[in-house]
């Protein structure tokens, strides 16, 4: 299948902040997550995949149309929900849903009341009154009945509380299972990586620092207690204490281990967060 | 929800957990023919498990004969002939014997201190303990 997106060695400096190069495609039918510290570079790339900033070399193509061209047919196709809506303050819910909803003609108008009633939002108070939380529940449901082939979220749950959160899950599992679509999320949340997340993109300091299919890369870390540790740096090995070993190539690990008669005294797989805390360290 | 337990710490890959667990549900007449499967997404996001995972599982099983997906309306439980229920459960018994023997001579029993375990247990369960 082509991919949707293709993102091709896109770099742009920022005063001291050097962003990329990036290269990273999505194909339908998958969630990628984009992981990194803060200040990684996430948001940057997000906004020139939109075309609210310029890269200052590289190319975006979104459905095949590049980002930066006249033609931006592309866009009625995407949906993009910022950390920041801008300009939404002096609206209220409902006149934004005005606003929004005869922008795109799949518009799911029973998918927004839905979602109204199971977020409890008060339409009719002013965007820039409610809550961060608040806010974030109103993006959503201004976001996800718009039915576009890719949707893109950055941080979209970083102010919601847990059962908010659950349900937000739910909802997009369900909105992914209507057709082939595609999903770009930012987060720091380590259940939106394990429950929704196929990919995982890591961007430390501007750069990628891998592209992971999820299961991957899980079952390639484990950790180790061995009845001896050689002095050599074994095959994949990423750190050690004492007779302790995590390892990034379990297959070369154990092989080698093997080979050279060194006993296991027990073995672990690593969890996500710990994994993605290694990889951007 | 379906009552699939994965081992992460396991060495055994979680498509084939996955497989192998449908399958016992199926041979063991605990989702009989016609039953709807959760949706790869779905399933997805409850076993956490990437789409990738699931769809290889799905996709072994339909090749298999154990369930088939109707384009638009889902994917189902077949009709499982039943040589192959029996087939699939003496696989699956077998499975768990070696496992514990496995995990029985890692610790050094001898076959005789195994076969009391063995007779032990039987007798205990047999009981209805």
């Amino acid at each position: 299948m082509p991919s949707w997106i293709e993102i091709k060695d896109i770099s742009k400096r920022i005063d001291d902040f050097q962003l990329g190069p990036v290269s990273l495609s999505i194909e339908p039918g998958t969630i990628t997550a984009l992981v990194g510290n803060n200040g990684s570079g996430k948001s940057t790339l997000l906004k020139i995949l939109m075309n609210l900033a310029n890269a200052d070399s590289g190319e975006i193509r979104v459905l095949d149309k590049p980002v930066a061209g006249e033609d931006e047919s592309w866009k009625r196709h995407v949906t993009f929900q910022p950390q920041n809506a801008i300009g939404w303050n002096a609206y209220t819910g409902e006149a934004l849903k005005r606003l929004i909803a005869p922008l795109y003609s799949k518009w799911d108008d029973r998918l927004f009341e839905r979602m109204i009633k199971l977020f409890e939002i008060p339409l009719n108070q002013r965007y820039g009154k409610m809550s961060p939380g608040m806010q974030q529940k109103l993006s959503l449901s201004l976001a996800l009945p718009r039915n576009t082939d890719i949707l893109i979220l950055d941080e979209p749950t970083a102010s919601l509380d847990i059962p908010s959160k659950n349900l937000f899950t739910e909802l997009l599992v369900e909105w992914m299972e209507q057709e082939d679509r595609a999903i770009i999320i930012t987060t720091h949340q380590a259940d939106d990586l394990r429950k929704l997340a196929d990919y995982l993109f890591l961007m430390r300091n501007g750069k990628a620092a891998g592209h992971y299919e999820k299961d991957e890369l899980a079952t390639s870390y484990r950790r180790y207690w061995l009845s001896a540790m050689p002095a050599e740096m074994l095959p994949g090995e990423l750190s050690r204490s004492g007779n302790e070993l995590i390892s990034a190539d379990s297959d070369a690990t154990e092989q080698y281990l093997l080979d050279q008669g060194i006993e296991t005294i027990d073995d672990k797989s690593l969890e996500l967060e710990e994994i993605i805390s290694l990889l951007l360290k | 929800m379906l009552p699939i337990r994965l081992s992460k710490d396991s060495r055994e890959p979680i498509y084939h957990q996955i497989e192998k667990q449908l399958k016992a549900l199926i041979a063991g007449g605990h989702l009989p023919a016609g039953t709807p499967l959760p949706s790869i997404r779905a399933l997805s996001k409850d076993l956490e498990i990437s789409v990738i995972t699931i769809r290889r599982a799905y996709q072994d099983l339909e090749s298999q004969g154990f369930i088939e997906t109707l384009h638009g309306k889902g994917t189902f439980v077949k009709e499982v002939q039943n040589a192959m229920k029996q087939e699939t459960m003496t696989a699956s018994v077998r499975a768990e014997f070696e496992r514990a023997i496995q995990n029985a001579m890692d610790y050094d029993y001898t076959v005789d201190e195994i076969k009391e375990v063995f007779a032990e247990t039987l007798n205990r369960l047999g009981k209805g303990e």
